[in-house]
């Protein structure tokens, strides 16, 4: 009896010790317009981010940098920002994920290149734009890209207009995205058409990640 | 009838935990969808957060919007500490491990979240207008001082571990001696005795009450029993005894130092979204609002977090009832729920050290 109640003690120690806490709240938010980059031969060379920051984290971001005319940065004076919130996403591996007809891969992206910040007086925001190419371009039927924050410090989403842009894509292939938490889940636009709703994603249940799909029969 | 203590005592443990909000089953997933309470939770805060930017930027023209800043912010401060986050943990679990009584939680919740509330401050204060630091600087310095709380953690629950595995082990040689037919009178011998361990969170350590001897103690202890009505029907009762002090003693210089550990190891890493409002405040011109901003949001969370560690100490006390029906056991119990809070906070804090689990991010710097 006595081991019995110890161990079921040191059970329920153990158990929430071991659980590991993914849902962390957020005190940034991004905005974010996708482009997926292809070759002329039809592969996908990298995806193009341009993630916008909310308003408090951009002046928090922006916060004692030196600036030549106020309420104003320029790229020049946002380089270093960059280089350090470039840096700084290689640890998570720049919250972008891929999958390749239906298989996920590591280490699938090669190091950030043509990186740098935008920010926008009238809005007072940040944008922060950098290519992430594939270490060798992908030619698939399939092809997903995740963009999320498995520990949700940074809340990401989709941008309300033009969220995803296939950039020289052959002309059969076609994007669709999916939101966490959407009402209408899932949704699907396809680029070239009109908005309608696929059933391809039907039965995956809700996703924590913003997915980018993109099929090219 | 031990059974059945053990399992109340089990799902009182489970309430205590459940209310951590800590460790959602959804936590163990790779991918949580934030559904259900927590989502709610995440989804409300996440609407007050960002209504903060917009009444920032309309109370530099209208006066009047800071009322409305104020509100937000409670509301935000209340949210904000419903989601996960250690300190209500830590603090529930220190509470329970020590024996304290809801109105010392309360006091702990308030000075701890106040004390969070003024780290904030103090950083942007001091890095961002005489240093003109930048959030890279900030972000670092928070680090820092995350890393000494955390390590302050581990030390607190170190030695709530040592105080309390010696305490289990004394009612374990106890349910062993009187199995073996060992007098009634002999038992209470080692009960009180063990009491004297428990009062080691006084000021005074455990080789006073060597010299003291039994007589001080035990007046101690009864001190404490006349005024906690709650346990008056467990005076009579071996382990009714030693307590946490009283609402006046708290004031006292012995009551707040040995509460202070707990409030500096919980309170003293900011949180990352006051810093960043004081911040956006401060470049809106507005530094002021913002301070009293963070302030009012951290009455807000240690409302939130009062409420929680109230529900542990309820759920400690209930399952003290319990034990009271089973005089060896359910001491033994007791104890061992106290070495089980006592290796929550410690892991708690190794896990917040090691990085294993995340409380807060600056974002990307």
């Amino acid at each position: 009896m006595l081991y019995r109640f110890v161990l079921l003690i040191l059970g329920t120690a153990c158990a929430l010790v071991a659980t590991k806490r993914a849902d962390a709240h957020p005190h940034v938010w991004v905005t974010m317009t996708e482009e997926l980059l292809y070759a002329p031969d039809g592969s996908v060379t990298g995806v193009r981010h341009a993630w916008t920051f909310d308003d408090m984290f951009s002046a928090f971001a922006t916060e004692g940098i030196a600036q030549k005319r106020k309420g104003e940065f320029t790229r020049d004076e946002l380089g270093p920002l960059a280089k350090v919130n470039i840096e700084s996403l290689k640890d998570y591996a720049y919250f972008t994920y891929a999958r390749i007809d239906g298989k996920r891969h590591k280490d699938v992206f090669a190091e950030p290149v043509d990186y740098y910040l935008d920010y926008d007086p009238k809005e007072t925001v940040l944008t922060l734009h950098f290519t992430l190419p594939f270490k060798t371009p992908v030619k698939a039927k399939a092809l997903e890209v995740e963009v999320y924050d498995p520990e949700f410090f940074i809340d990401f989403g989709f941008a309300e207009k033009d969220p995803v842009r296939l950039v020289s894509a052959p002309a059969q292939c076609t994007a669709s995205i999916a939101k966490p938490n959407d009402g209408n889940f899932p949704s699907s636009l396809r680029l070239d058409q009109a908005f309608q709703t696929s059933e391809a994603n039907a039965g995956m249940g809700a996703s924590f990640a913003n997915k980018i799909s993109v099929t090219c029969p | 009838m031990l059974g059945v203590g053990v399992v109340v005592l089990v799902l009182a443990a489970g309430a205590v935990t459940g209310a951590f909000a800590q460790v959602s089953p959804l936590a163990a997933m790779r991918q949580p969808p934030p559904t259900g309470i927590v989502g709610w939770v995440l989804a409300e805060q996440a609407m007050f957060y960002r209504a903060l930017s917009g009444l920032i930027r309309a109370a530099k023209t209208d006066g009047s919007a800071l009322w409305g800043l104020m509100g937000v912010s409670f509301i935000y401060g209340i949210f904000h500490a419903a989601g996960p986050g250690h300190g209500k943990a830590v603090i529930s679990s220190y509470l329970v491990a020590n024996e304290e009584t809801w109105r010392r939680g309360i006091a702990l919740s308030f000075a701890s979240a106040l004390l969070q509330a003024l780290t904030a401050v103090v950083i942007v204060a001091v890095a961002a207008l005489p240093l003109g630091a930048t959030a890279k600087m900030m972000g670092e310095t928070v680090r820092v001082i995350e890393i000494v709380s955390y390590g302050l953690i581990v030390l607190l629950g170190a030695r709530l571990l040592w105080v309390k595995g010696r305490g289990f082990l004394r009612a374990l040689h106890e349910v062993r001696s009187s199995s073996q037919a060992t007098t009634v009178a002999a038992g209470h011998v080692h009960h009180t005795h063990e009491n004297h361990a428990r009062c080691d969170r006084h000021d005074h350590g455990h080789d006073d009450h060597a010299l003291h001897g039994h007589g001080h103690s035990h007046d101690h202890a009864h001190t404490h029993d006349h005024n906690h009505h709650e346990d008056d029907e467990d005076s009579a009762l071996p382990w009714g005894h030693a307590h946490g002090p009283e609402p006046e003693e708290l004031a006292g210089p012995g009551g707040w130092r040995r509460g202070l550990s707990a409030i500096v190891a919980v309170g003293l890493r900011p949180c990352s979204g006051a810093i960043i409002v004081l911040v956006f405040a401060l470049a809106q011109g507005l530094f002021l609002a913002g301070i009293a901003s963070t302030f009012v949001m951290g009455l807000g969370t240690a409302i939130t977090v009062s409420a929680i560690a109230t529900l542990a100490v309820a759920a400690r006390t209930a399952a003290k009832r319990v034990a009271a029906t089973r005089a060896g056991y359910g001491t033994l119990a007791l104890r061992g729920v106290e070495v089980g809070a006592a290796l929550l906070v410690m892991a708690f804090g190794i896990l917040l050290l090691t990085g294993y689990m995340a409380s807060e991010r600056m974002g990307m710097f």
